[in-house]
């Protein structure tokens, strides 16, 4: 029976959602919006590390970049003051451009490497900026069952 | 209707802030339109004009202040939390700046709060940079309003000073008309701002002192920097130029996904180049490990050919350079450390590394599924007799990296010390086909001829008792410990082929090695069969039946495998202790070997449920869960083919919980609500103590489900027993999850020294167990 089902699922190949890998903050400087570059081993199988903690790091830097308190930020707010913060319905604040930055690059990175590997970055803001979430898909017919489903299912992918 | 009872409206939480506005706004107008006028004559129009830019950045302030997001947290969704929820501990330390800061557990919100995080009882949220929740705004003050509310307090203070000295001054200059109009309306804005004065003031001193030590008023109030050094802070400037300059921070609530074009995520999916990098090692379900070894281990295969050689060396190898006496010591070693249950971080305990007989070519190794190719790759293998199989694009015939994890030398250990010269050939070629098969393998299954075919010679093999332990098991798990031996395939069991001679199984020990080399295989049997019961327990074939995880496994942390591997070893020990016992009895037992009759228990229902893997939050995995593994050994040789259908049923009552194995371990109530549909399963004698333990069985990963079900195929005789000793086992795993396995493990053993389980391996063969 269970090979039945494997069968018929092995007809379809799509890719389903086998599970999600967290990459937490960094907390070890303060408040400061960082991503912990360590490389989780669930993922160890799906995608080189390398590309996975660039991506990071290269995060890491857009975010110190948004945070960052040089004279934009103080000149943004003064205006902000100044004009009794209506300024805020009318203008982006910085770090609301970097973090569309941000978005951008994330998207670029699904498209050209995470989704060829049968992964999908979100955007932290989605999750309060607590943490990134790596959805790890696989091929739902090479595997033949969601029960297997696993972030080292490559085996199945590879089919 | 409106949604929850926390949004129905409460007028009451708005009197505080209607109160504040009003008293705000009214005496600053009656102000303006009583006093201002005789002041601008009287002094200078400058004065109106300078109250009302300070008026007007009070209400600025004030609005932001009361309108703006304080940085409101969205709850986690349920995938996040989902390994968090029930085990977790309460407290998650993480170190900022050298600093030990703890953080908590939000059950409204699931997730750990960030440092400075706190949860709002009136608001129900939690806020980042949580200052306090301000009842005359009606909002919380956290990280993104702070700056506001801190302004709105300053300019406040400045509007009340000035309000109430002007207004003085106007008094003053109309003392002797104080019962006209203005003056009376001026007397009452100058008393109304005579009576905030003090409060707000005092309230404006406070965060002033705050801002100056970079701390907010929930820390300041609870303490927790009383006499310590908080890390937070910036410096006095730092501070002070974060509060005033910083940007303002985004919000996180009302995010919408943007609408990014979908990437569309299609497979085949691109898969890291495996040669040169670490490489996890799976188990396939059918008992045939293939594992994705690392590149050292992989070497040890090459290893292993090599090793034929120094067969014939003492197992306990003097420290010598020579390849050979490193492929011993890594053996003895790799037997030490699989006893001591050591789990390398990074090779999953459960390598599951059996080398495949070349003699069983036909079994079928997997009941199921998918990856049934090993028996081709199989047969192919033992055609080639001492051929080496590549693994992967390697020919791993190179030299065998000693220097590895012991799952390396689990490896290296089985085929070298198990295996005669011509056994170890094959040892070594199934072993290097296994590795092909590694990946391919994932899910294993055990097919629906378990009992026959499925005579995993991997289970024999895996001399890491763990390993045949865990093919019985979970394909996933296979611990380290590789000391076991499985039980021969010698052991004759009924219906299995196994032709195989058991005596390639490994025994890890040197001295049985050396026994086991010097004897013609078949003599073995008897021989090796007394030893093997104690690896039988690792043949429980039955777990191949479910559907496997192992990658699942391999998730698990650390201290689940260790547990496992603990448990494993003590089976061993103990089994071996019995097979001196048990002798030639065990080894006809064999025979009988599955009685899978009416447990219907599919083991693979719960895997269904079974933790997608470790979260990265994952607290401490129960050991229990690992020890339940372990005692698994029960085979149950029918059990693949009855698994597929009773899968589904036993699925629905033996899965439970949403969360896996931590719900199990947390809430009562999931105990008692898990024990309930187990209750058909397992013995009457069963349900008195085990509810807390039963419960845990469903709510595991699939692994401890069919652990469960193993422990109730077993003879019925022993049933109790082993059954018992398991929920001992379990209950005390299960409690002492923040602990290692060894208590798990310790409890389980003992119980089941008597009885002799036939187990069945993946490849088919039953092995007696003596539990």
């Amino acid at each position: 029976m269970a090979t039945e089902f494997h069968n018929l699922q092995e007809l379809r190949h799509s890719a389903s959602l086998a599970t999600k890998v967290f990459i937490q903050r960094d907390y070890s400087e303060g408040t400061v919006c960082r991503f912990q570059t360590k490389f989780p081993s669930e993922l160890d199988s799906r995608i080189e590390r390398t590309l996975l903690e660039d991506t990071v790091k290269t995060l890491n830097t857009y975010y110190a970049e948004a945070e960052k308190m040089g004279g934009q930020s103080y000149m943004e707010g003064c205006l902000a003051c100044a004009t009794a913060y209506i300024i805020f319905l009318c203008m982006e604040t910085h770090y609301e451009k970097v973090l569309k930055k941000i978005s951008g690059y994330i998207q670029e990175q699904n498209e050209k490497i995470y989704a060829p590997r049968g992964l999908l970055l979100t955007d932290p803001i989605e999750r309060g900026m607590r943490v990134m979430e790596v959805s790890v898909f696989e091929d739902r017919g090479s595997s033949g069952s969601s029960l297997s489903s696993s972030a080292t299912s490559g085996g199945s992918a590879q089919r | 209707m409106p949604n929850s009872v926390g949004k129905r409206f409460k007028p009451t939480k708005y009197i505080p802030v209607s109160t504040a506005a009003t008293l705000l706004v009214g005496s600053t107008t009656l102000f303006f339109v009583f006093t201002c006028p005789w002041l601008t004559k009287a002094i200078s129009p400058a004065v109106p004009l300078y109250n009302g830019v300070v008026f007007l950045f009070v209400l600025a302030n004030f609005s932001m202040a009361t309108f703006m997001d304080p940085g409101i947290f969205p709850r986690a969704d349920e995938d996040e939390d989902k390994d968090d929820d029930f085990r977790a501990p309460l407290y998650k330390n993480v170190e900022i700046k050298g600093i030990q800061v703890r953080m908590k557990w939000c059950a409204t919100c699931h997730f750990y709060r960030p440092p400075r995080c706190s949860h709002c009882s009136v608001c129900d949220t939690c806020v980042e940079d949580f200052d306090h929740h301000c009842p005359w705004v009606n909002n919380c003050i956290g990280r993104r309003n702070y700056r506001y509310f801190f302004l709105f307090l300053l300019s406040l203070s400045i509007h009340m000073v000035g309000v109430f000295s002007f207004g003085l001054l106007f008094v003053l200059h109309h003392m002797e008309q104080l019962g006209t109009l203005h003056t009376t309306v001026t007397l009452m804005v100058m008393c109304i701002a005579g009576l905030f004065f003090i409060p707000v003031v005092g309230l404006t001193g406070f965060h002033m002192v705050l801002v100056a030590r970079g701390r907010t008023t929930n820390e300041q109030v609870t303490g927790k920097f009383r006499g310590g050094v908080n890390p937070f802070t910036r410096g006095c400037c730092g501070n002070i130029k974060y509060v005033l300059c910083a940007p303002l921070a985004p919000r996180y609530t009302g995010v919408d996904p943007r609408k990014k074009s979908p990437v569309s995520i299609q497979p085949p999916f691109i898969r890291p180049d495996l040669s040169d990098k670490l490489i996890s090692i799976r188990v396939n379900d059918n008992g045939i490990h293939t594992s994705i070894l690392r590149s050292k281990s992989k070497i040890s295969l090459d290893g292993l050919a090599l090793d034929e050689k120094g067969l014939d060396t003492q197992p306990p190898l003097p420290p010598k350079a020579d390849r050979y006496t490193q492929l011993k010591s890594q053996l003895t070693s790799s037997e030490d450390s699989s006893l001591s249950g050591k789990t390398h971080p990074s090779t999953p305990a459960m390598y599951k590394y059996r080398p495949s007989f070349g003699t069983i070519p036909k079994v079928h190794y997997h009941a199921a599924g998918e990856k049934i190719e090993m028996p081709d790759k199989t047969s192919a293998i033992l055609e080639e007799g001492r051929c080496h199989v590549d693994y992967r694009s390697e020919p791993n015939l190179d030299l065998p990296d000693y220097r590895n994890a012991p799952l390396h030398r689990a490896f290296q250990s089985s085929p070298l010390q198990l295996d005669s010269y011509p056994v170890n050939s094959r040892s070594l070629s199934l072993k290097q086909a296994h590795q092909r098969k590694d990946k391919s393998q994932l899910p294993e299954t055990v097919t629906s001829t378990p009992y026959k075919s499925v005579f995993s010679p991997n289970t024999l093999s895996s001399r890491n008792g763990s390993l045949s332990y865990d093919s019985l098991l979970n394909p996933s798990i296979s611990p380290a410990p590789v000391a076991e031996c499985m039980a021969h395939p010698g052991m004759p069991s009924v219906g299995i082929h196994s032709p195989y001679l058991p005596t390639k199984t490994c025994h890890v020990r040197g001295p049985e090695l050396q026994s086991q080399r010097q004897q013609v295989p078949p003599s073995f049997s008897p021989v090796l069969g007394s030893r093997g019961l104690g690896m039988g327990r690792s043949q429980s074939p039955h777990p191949q039946d479910r559907d496997p995880s192992p990658v699942r496994y391999d998730n698990l942390s650390k201290t689940i495998m260790a547990s496992i591997q603990e448990r494993k070893e003590m089976e061993e020990r103990e089994k071996f202790q019995l097979l001196h016992h048990g002798g030639h009895s065990q080894a006809q037992d064999s025979g009988m070997f599955d009685s899978p009759s009416g447990y219907g228990l599919p083991p693979s229902a719960c895997y269904s449920d079974g933790p997608r893997g470790p979260s990265s939050r994952g607290p401490t995995p129960p050991a229990y869960g690992g020890s339940r593994d372990n005692l698994m050994g029960v085979g149950v040789v029918n059990y693949g083919p009855r698994t597929p259908m009773l899968r589904s049923s036993g699925g629905s009552s033996l899965v439970r919980a949403p969360r896996n194995s931590s719900s199990s371990l947390h809430t009562d109530s999931n105990m008692q609500g898990s024990r309930a549909p187990e209750a058909p399963y397992r013995s009457p004698a069963h349900q008195p103590n085990h509810s807390p333990a039963m419960p845990h069985s469903p709510s595991y990963t699939h692994q401890k489900l069919s652990f469960i079900h193993a422990l109730e195929r077993t003879d019925s005789p022993r049933l109790g027993g082993p059954r018992d000793a398991m929920m001992q086992s379990k209950v005390n795993g299960q409690t002492d999850y923040h602990l290692g396995p060894n208590g798990s493990s310790a409890q389980g053993t003992p119980s089941r020294h008597s009885n002799v389980k036939k187990v069945t391996g993946v490849g088919g063969t039953t092995y007696e167990i003596s539990v």
